[in-house]
C-alpha cells in the first residue's frame, strides 16, 4: 500500500526473458528504497536428478535443463566429466565442439538481438509491432537463427535437445562435405552480423555506467568457448578447479534462484560484455573492426550497449565457424574411451549468457554421486538487482509506465535465461 | 502435399510433453511428424514451404486437464492468453502471429491445444494429458489418411 510520498509500481509478468518471474522495485519519491528480482518457478533440481546415474548419461540429461542452451550445458558437463576421467579429446573433436558452440552463439544472440531486445530501442511493445515497420530486420534475424540452427542440427544430430555429444567426444562426427554444405549461408551470416552491429550501434543508448567486475574464461590464444582459466577484470586468474574457493552461492528470500557472489563480497558480471572487455585481444581482426567501427571501447561498462557486443559476437562465431569448417580434417574416432574411476572434476564453459560451471563427483563405477551446477543468470542476478538500484535512481521521476519498461529493458540487458537459473521469472516495480 | 505435423513441448515438464508426445505416436504408426520445443523461430522454419501444418502443442486456458481445443490460426489470431504456458519468450503464439505479419503462415494451420494441468520439471504427464495424446493422435492420423486418399 502506498503511503503519502511513497509509490509503487507493479509488474507482474516480465516479458520477453526466457523464463518467468517478478521484480520488485519501491521508491520513495526519487530515492530507490528496495530491489528484489523474485524468481518463481520452483528449482529444477537437476543437481539432484544426476546423483546415481551414470557419467555417460551426463550430456543427455544436462541438455534437458534449457531448451535455449543445451550445447551450453552439454559442454560444461562433459568437460567436467572428461577431467575427472582424465581424457584428452581428439583435436579434432575440440574443433568440432567450438563449432558446435558457435552455432548455439548464432542462434541465441540472433534470437535476443531481433526479437527480445531490439523492440525496447526502436519503441515496440513486442518483435510481432516491429515487424509490421521493420519486416528487413525481422527477416534477417529469422536467417541468422536459422544458419546457427543448421550448425546445432549437424553437430546435435537433432535441434532440439542435441544427441550427439558425449563423454570423450561425440557418437557421431560429421563428414567434410557435411559441414561444407554449411559454408554459403555462413558466409551470409558473417555479413549479416557485421550489418546487425553496425544497425544496433545506432540505437539510442540511455547514458548509463557501472564499475562491473567482469569475469570470463580466458584462453591464450582463443576467445574462450570450452577451455581456459577463470580471470576477472580485478586480476583474479584461477583454474576452474578454484571456481567455488571464489564464488559461492547464497540464498536469498525473495528468490528460487540462488545468488552467486563473490566469497569477498559483492556482485559480478558474466556473459559477452564480460568476455569481451576481457578477451578483446582473442577476437578475429574482422569483429575487432566492427567493433570499432561501432564505437564499442574497451572497457565497455554500459550494459545497454551489451546488445552491440552481441553482435560483434556473432561475428566472432561466423567467423570461427567458418575457419573449423575450412581447417576441418575427421578426427581418427569419434571419441576416446571412457573408464570410470573414483574422482571428481570442474569444468566451465561459456554459454551465450556468460560463465556455466559444473562440478561431478564420481564413484569407481561411474556413477554420479555429487553434482553442482551455476548457470550463468544465478550469477548475474545480483548484478542485475544492483545495476537497477543505480538505474532506478535516474529515472525515477519518470511515469510509471516508462519506468516499467526501462527497467524491464535493463533486465533484458544480461538475456536472463531465468528456467536456467531455476529456474523461471517476472517483473513488480513499487513506489513507497 | 503431405501435410506437416509438428509436435511442441518438453518431455521433462509434466503435461508439456504432449505436443512430443503426440508427434511420437504418430511416428510409431509410420506418420511423419517433427518435434519442436516450441521456440519460434525454428517452428516458422519447420513449417516452411508446407501448404497444410498441423501444430500439437500443451495449452493452460482453464478448462479442464486432457480437453482438446481445436484452433484455425489461418483465419483469426490465436489466444495469446491460453497459449502462454512455454517457458520461451517467444513460443507458438509468437510463432503464428509473427508469421501472419510476415506472410509466412501456411494456407491451412490447425492449432491442436491439449489441455494441460501440471508443468513441474521432471514429472510425468497426467492421466488425462496421456489420454489426450492417444485421442489427438488417432483424430490426425484419420485425417492423414483422409489426405493420403485424396491424393490419389
Amino acid at each position: 500500500m502506498n503511503t503519502p510520498g511513497t509509490r509503487t509500481i507493479k509488474v507482474d509478468y516480465l516479458t520477453r526473458v526466457e523464463g518467468e518471474g517478478a521484480l520488485y522495485v519501491k521508491l520513495k519519491g526519487d530515492q530507490v528504497r528496495d530491489v528484489k528480482l523474485k524468481i518463481f518457478e520452483p528449482p529444477r533440481l537437476f543437481e539432484a536428478f544426476l546423483r546415481g546415474r551414470h557419467f555417460s548419461e551426463v550430456a543427455d540429461i544436462t541438455a534437458r535443463i534449457c531448451g535455449i542452451c543445451p550445447i551450453a550445458y552439454q559442454m560444461s558437463a562433459v568437460h567436467a566429466v572428461e577431467r575427472a576421467l582424465g581424457i584428452k579429446i581428439d583435436p579434432a573433436v575440440r574443433m568440432l565442439r567450438r563449432l558446435f558452440y558457435c552455432g548455439e552463439w548464432i542462434e541465441s544472440h540472433a534470437l535476443h538481438i531481433f526479437m527480445l531486445h531490439t523492440p525496447d530501442f526502436l519503441g515496440y511493445p513486442d518483435a510481432i509491432q516491429m515487424a509490421r515497420d521493420h519486416r528487413a530486420v525481422v527477416e534477417q534475424g529469422l536467417r541468422l537463427k536459422k544458419a546457427g540452427n543448421h550448425i546445432v542440427r549437424l553437430m546435435g544430430g537433432r535441434e532440439i535437445h542435441p544427441v550427439s555429444a558425449a563423454v570423450g567426444g561425440f557418437y557421431k562426427t560429421p563428414a567434410k562435405s557435411e559441414l561444407r554444405e554449411l559454408e554459403d549461408e555462413l558466409k551470409w551470416a558473417l555479413d549479416a552480423s557485421v550489418a546487425t552491429a553496425k544497425l544496433v550501434a545506432g540505437f539510442e543508448f540511455p547514458d548509463f555506467e557501472q564499475d562491473y567486475i567482469f569475469v570470463s574464461l580466458s584462453h591464450p590464444e582463443e576467445y574462450p568457448f570450452n577451455e581456459g582459466r577463470i580471470v576477472s577484470s580485478r586480476g583474479r586468474d584461477l583454474d576452474v578447479s578454484q571456481y567455488e574457493e571464489y564464488f559461492i552461492e547464497q540464498h536469498v528470500q525473495h528468490s528460487n534462484a540462488l545468488h552467486s557472489v563473490l566469497r569477498d563480497g559483492g556482485s559480478y558480471m558474466v556473459g559477452p560484455m564480460a568476455r569481451f572487455n576481457l578477451n578483446f585481444e582473442k577476437l578475429p581482426e574482422v569483429a575487432k573492426q566492427v567493433a570499432r567501427d561501432c564505437g564499442l571501447n574497451v572497457p565497455c561498462r554500459n550494459p545497454f550497449r551489451s546488445i552491440i557486443v552481441r553482435a560483434v559476437e556473432m561475428v566472432f562465431a561466423c567467423h570461427e565457424a567458418l575457419r573449423v569448417i575450412g581447417e576441418y580434417e575427421p578426427p581418427a574416432s569419434p571419441r576416446v574411451e571412457a573408464l570410470p574411476r573414483s574422482s571428481a572434476g570442474q569444468a566451465a564453459t561459456e554459454a551465450p549468457r556468460g560463465l556455466l560451471y559444473h562440478r561431478y563427483g564420481l564413484d569407481e563405477n561411474g556413477l554420479i554421486l555429487s553434482a553442482k551446477i551455476v548457470p550463468p543468470t544465478s550469477q548475474n542476478q545480483k548484478r542485475i538487482e544492483d545495476d537497477l538500484w543505480q538505474f532506478v535512481a535516474q529515472i525515477a521521476t519518470r511515469p510509471e509506465d516508462e519506468i516499467t519498461w526501462k527497467c524491464e529493458q535493463a533486465i533484458r540487458n544480461y538475456d536472463p535465461c531465468i528456467s536456467c537459473a531455476t529456474h523461471f521469472l517476472r517483473l513488480h516495480v513499487e513506489r513507497e | 502435399m503431405q501435410p506437416r505435423i509438428i509436435g511442441c513441448g518438453n518431455v521433462d515438464r509434466g503435461d508439456d510433453a504432449a505436443g512430443v508426445l503426440v508427434a511420437r505416436r504418430l511416428r510409431s504408426l509410420g506418420i511423419e511428424a517433427e518435434e519442436q520445443s516450441g521456440e519460434s523461430f525454428s517452428l516458422i522454419d519447420c513449417w516452411q514451404g508446407f501448404e497444410t501444418v498441423v501444430v500439437v502443442d500443451a495449452v493452460c486456458s482453464g478448462r479442464k486437464a486432457g480437453e482438446v481445443t481445436i484452433w484455425d490460426a489461418t483465419t483469426r489470431p490465436l489466444p495469446k492468453a491460453a497459449l502462454q504456458c512455454s517457458t520461451h519468450a517467444f513460443g507458438l503464439y509468437e510463432s503464428v502471429e509473427l508469421a501472419r505479419t510476415l506472410g509466412r503462415l501456411p494456407d491451412k494451420l490447425s492449432i491442436y491445444g491439449i489441455e494441460g494441468k501440471q508443468f513441474t520439471p521432471g514429472a510425468r504427464p497426467s492421466a488425462e494429458v496421456e489420454q489426450a495424446v492417444e485421442l489427438v493422435t488417432q483424430q490426425i492420423a484419420e485425417l492423414m489418411q483422409a489426405a493420403t486418399l485424396s491424393e490419389r
